[in-house]
């Protein structure tokens, strides 16, 4: 007894020393220096300081990149601007952990860059001063960006935060490729081998994949083909684009707009149609690749390389890299296909506004003008292309009009990876807007050949809108956060368990009484407050 | 000869046999998977995935492995993890057998209030950020150290060695030993440690495995790339993001980061898990012995 009490004592003892180690938030330990009395400052031109300034910074980068340190672009932003920055690099699959792990300790840099601070981040940094509001540094010091924020007041409205700070800064390709991530495959040469004509109704689809499964149409002998394959609600390779056929499409938030309201598609009779259909007529004769609801992308991207080909139909939104280039020829891509009603539509996705969180600046900060001066530069569209896709004289070249065209690559590597190594890459600050495509720089050819196809086949069959990607309110946020991530996943899998196992009549009214308990209509009137603010605030803008 | 033979009955020869039969099944259930791994890792990944390949390599391929030896970081990381794991374990298995010898003993002086002591820090800590901070406020971030030193002394294990050295070390050695003359530091050093072999392989062993396969505190508390231990290296290599939106116009180097993965995925877990491999063999006879000795008090 005696040893329990002198335990206890201990543990309280233990205990306020946690609490003593403590320091998050509260004043930070360095003094700003004023900017107007700084004589080593420079308020425009280059370099920006007299004297070279080291800054520390943080932020992730690719398995295959360098030390920022070793990069060319860096190496020549330094030169130019004689602020020294003093790199922690972090692998970006452990980035978000270390980031908490940072900010959580109060071990803070001066800024952190490709930051991919969420919205919560920044609400929540934001109001206990860890990170510093930014829109007035960007009015006296960031000329590049003042004048992209002036010319898209939608950018502007995009990265305010609710109570009208602007904490993290933008990064932003803007190629309008994001609408419909689903493109439908079918495997024409298989349909020409068996006399069939490409399909243009669900039922017609149907009959090809059924034809698929049964006449051998690669003709090995072997009943080896794979109707249609697809990665059960992930990002470019499930099949939500079907469900567009029964009147109302979906998309991966199960979140769409009508008129300027929300709706939940995942409760919806139509929902339920598609679903009744799709195992009916697909999942019960055996046309779904059973490992279409667990397969990772590289089981799936090996399926179409099979010695024999297999696959019948999947969707991803490029056709050769899932059968290779070769392979390629044989697949045509699906326009949305018509309903049992006539219905014919393909959903967009929500979002796709620029990413808000991809440079902060720390309270630790002594020199926060001159940090903005120095990210400045890389709002020039030029520099934000080079900072996302590599630096001139290395990938990109000037053409006569002043357009940064590609360099041939050194041999025996391919882009990607090149471009891992001389960059930052998507995602870091800069933004590339619509009109900088084909002025500035050009697509790469292979999203150039994607906007085309996207083009061509699916957006005619799209509403305009969709959930624009709204800054929430911190108490929104926590709500949001409460529910929608059980939410989706309880939905996702009932779906998933709808399709393979049918009763969808008999467990139709359990299932949305669930989601109903689990808080779908408060979600969806937060969803609707936050839309009805932002329609409001972009036409006072 | 053939009385041996007689001497077994035929329920003895079919235990036998089921006995072999099972075991064999066992290991084969063991040894499956490392075979596979390294027929694989000399295949195309693509026949992997669509499962051709189950006994043969099958599109056979050296590039995985040219990859990996042509890559400097892993190399490095290699070089690196020797390093801690050697260091690690040394500081690590002192640390404990000090610790543990004098718990062992009659004696010593408050020894229960320090038992208890280290007890509560098995079932309590501080958490991650205070003990951040903590390394950070002793200069250790960015170092080895932050690595071998604050893990050194697991309570778990002092226990162990403890137990071990009340079962197995009599009060009655000492006394003859202290009747000769022998003082306290050379006992334990002639005498304990000699008789403490089999505890001493199994917690080398069990401090090697922790740090070849630790990646966790490498993560938190190393900033330079060039000391990073394997273990991570391979981790931001492998792990990969799911495809997602931001994606949207990379598609490029998303793609070529799968392909490098899926090229090496085999060949580094070969590369990797080899050092242990072969080290298990070695320590493998002390290992039962040892483990069983400390659990139970003679």
């Amino acid at each position: 007894m005696k040893s329990l009490f002198k335990s206890a004592g201990l543990l309280v003892l233990a205990g306020v020393f946690a609490l003593s180690g403590c320091s998050g938030g509260g004043e930070s330990k360095n003094q700003a220096v004023n900017p107007d009395q700084d004589a080593n400052f420079n308020k425009t031109g280059l370099p920006i300081v007299k004297e070279a300034v080291t800054l520390k910074m943080v932020s992730p980068k690719a398995a295959l990149a360098p030390d920022y340190s070793k990069m060319e672009i860096f190496k020549r932003l330094e030169k130019q601007t004689n602020v020294k920055i003093d790199w922690e690099n972090i692998p970006d699959a452990d980035f978000a952990e270390k980031k908490n792990l940072l900010l959580a300790s109060g071990d803070l840099p001066d800024a952190f860059y490709g930051a991919g601070f969420t919205d919560y981040d920044l609400i929540n940094y934001g109001k206990d001063g860890t990170i510093i509001p930014l829109e007035d540094l960007i009015d006296k010091y960031a000329p590049n960006l003042k004048a992209l924020l002036d010319r898209r007041p939608d950018i502007k409205l995009a990265i305010t935060a609710p109570d009208g700070h602007i904490y993290g800064l933008p990064s932003w390709e803007e190629n309008k490729l994001d609408t419909n991530p689903f493109f439908h495959v079918i495997n024409k040469n298989w349909l020409d081998k068996l006399g069939l004509k490409v399909p243009q109704t669900l039922d017609e689809y149907t009959q090809a994949l059924i034809a698929f499964k049964t006449k051998d149409p690669n003709g090995n002998g072997k009943a080896d083909e794979i109707p249609l394959s697809f990665m059960h609600m992930q990002w470019c390779s499930d099949i939500a684009g079907i469900f567009g056929a029964f009147g109302i499409p979906d998309n991966l938030e199960h979140r769409i707009v009508r008129e300027g309201k929300v709706i939940f598609t995942a409760s919806q009779p139509q929902y339920k149609e598609a679903l009744k259909y799709i195992h009916d007529n697909w999942y019960k004769q055996g046309l779904i690749d059973p490992e279409s609801f667990t397969q990772d992308a590289a089981q799936y991207l090996a399926k179409g390389k099979t010695p024999d080909e297999t696959l019948g139909s999947y969707v991803w939104w490029e056709v050769e890299e899932v059968v290779g280039p070769e392979r390629s020829k044989d697949y045509a891509l699906l326009p949305p296909l018509k309903g049992p009603n006539g219905d014919q539509m393909i959903g967009r996705n929500n979002g796709g506004g620029p990413g808000r969180g991809s440079f902060v600046i720390t309270k630790e900060n002594r020199y926060p003008a001159m940090t903005m001066r120095w990210i400045d530069q890389q709002y020039d569209p030029y520099m934000a292309a080079q900072i996302h896709w590599g630096p001139l004289d290395v990938v990109f070249k000037k053409d006569e009009k002043g357009k940064l065209v590609n360099l041939a690559l050194p041999k025996g590597v391919s882009a990607g990876e090149f471009r891992q190594k001389v960059a930052p890459g998507t995602g870091n600050p800069g933004v590339i807007t619509f009109d900088d495509f084909g002025k500035v720089v050009d697509m790469e050819p292979r999203a150039q050949k994607r906007a085309e196809y996207l083009e061509k086949y699916y957006t005619k069959y799209m509403k305009k809108e969709n959930y624009p990607s709204i800054f929430f309110e911190p108490d929104e946020l926590d709500k949001i956060n409460r529910i929608e991530p059980e939410l989706i996943k309880y939905v996702n899998t009932q779906r998933g368990k709808f399709i393979v196992d049918g009763e969808v009549d008999e467990k139709w009214d359990s299932y949305v009484k669930t989601l109903e308990k689990m808080g779908l209509n408060e979600l969806m009137e937060i969803y609707q407050k936050g839309l009805d603010r932002y329609n409001a605030n972009l036409k006072n803008k | 000869m053939n009385q041996l033979l007689k001497r077994k009955s035929k329920g003895d020869m079919w235990f036998d046999i089921v006995n072999y039969f099972m075991l064999t099944i066992v290991m084969l259930l063991v040894l499956f998977p490392l075979y596979f791994v390294l027929i694989a890792s000399l295949s195309d990944p693509n026949l992997i995935y669509s499962g051709e390949v189950w006994f043969f390599p099958k599109g056979f391929t050296l590039d995985g492995y040219g990859r990996i030896f042509s890559d400097s970081s892993i190399w490095i990381g290699y070089a690196n993890s020797i390093l801690y794991a050697g260091l690690g374990t040394l500081i690590g298995v002192a640390v404990t057998v000090c610790a543990a010898y004098p718990l062992a003993r009659k004696g010593l002086a408050g020894k229960s209030a320090i038992m208890w002591f280290l007890l509560i820090s098995m079932f309590f800590s501080g958490g991650l950020i205070p003990t951040y901070l903590l390394i950070k406020d002793l200069h250790m971030l960015n170092t080895i150290w932050a690595l071998v030193i604050p893990g050194a002394g697991g309570v778990f294990n002092v226990i162990i060695v403890r137990t071990f050295f009340q079962s197995t070390i009599p009060d009655e050695m000492w006394e003859a030993a202290s009747i000769d003359g022998c003082s306290n530091t050379r006992f334990f050093w002639s005498i304990v440690l000699p008789l403490s072999k089999s505890v001493i392989a199994v917690m080398v062993l069990y401090h090697v495995v922790g740090f070849w396969n630790g990646f966790f505190d490498a993560l938190i508390y190393l900033n330079d790339e060039n000391k990073y231990p394997l273990q991570l290296v391979l981790r931001n290599i492998l792990v990969q993001n799911q495809a997602n939106s931001g994606m949207m116009i990379d598609v490029e180097s998303y793609a070529a980061k799968m392909r490098v993965t899926e090229l090496i995925k085999y060949g580094v877990i070969m590369v990797s898990s080899l050092p242990l491999l072969i080290l298990y063999p070695f320590l493998q006879k002390y290992f039962v012995k040892g483990v069983m000795i400390g659990s139970i008090k003679g």
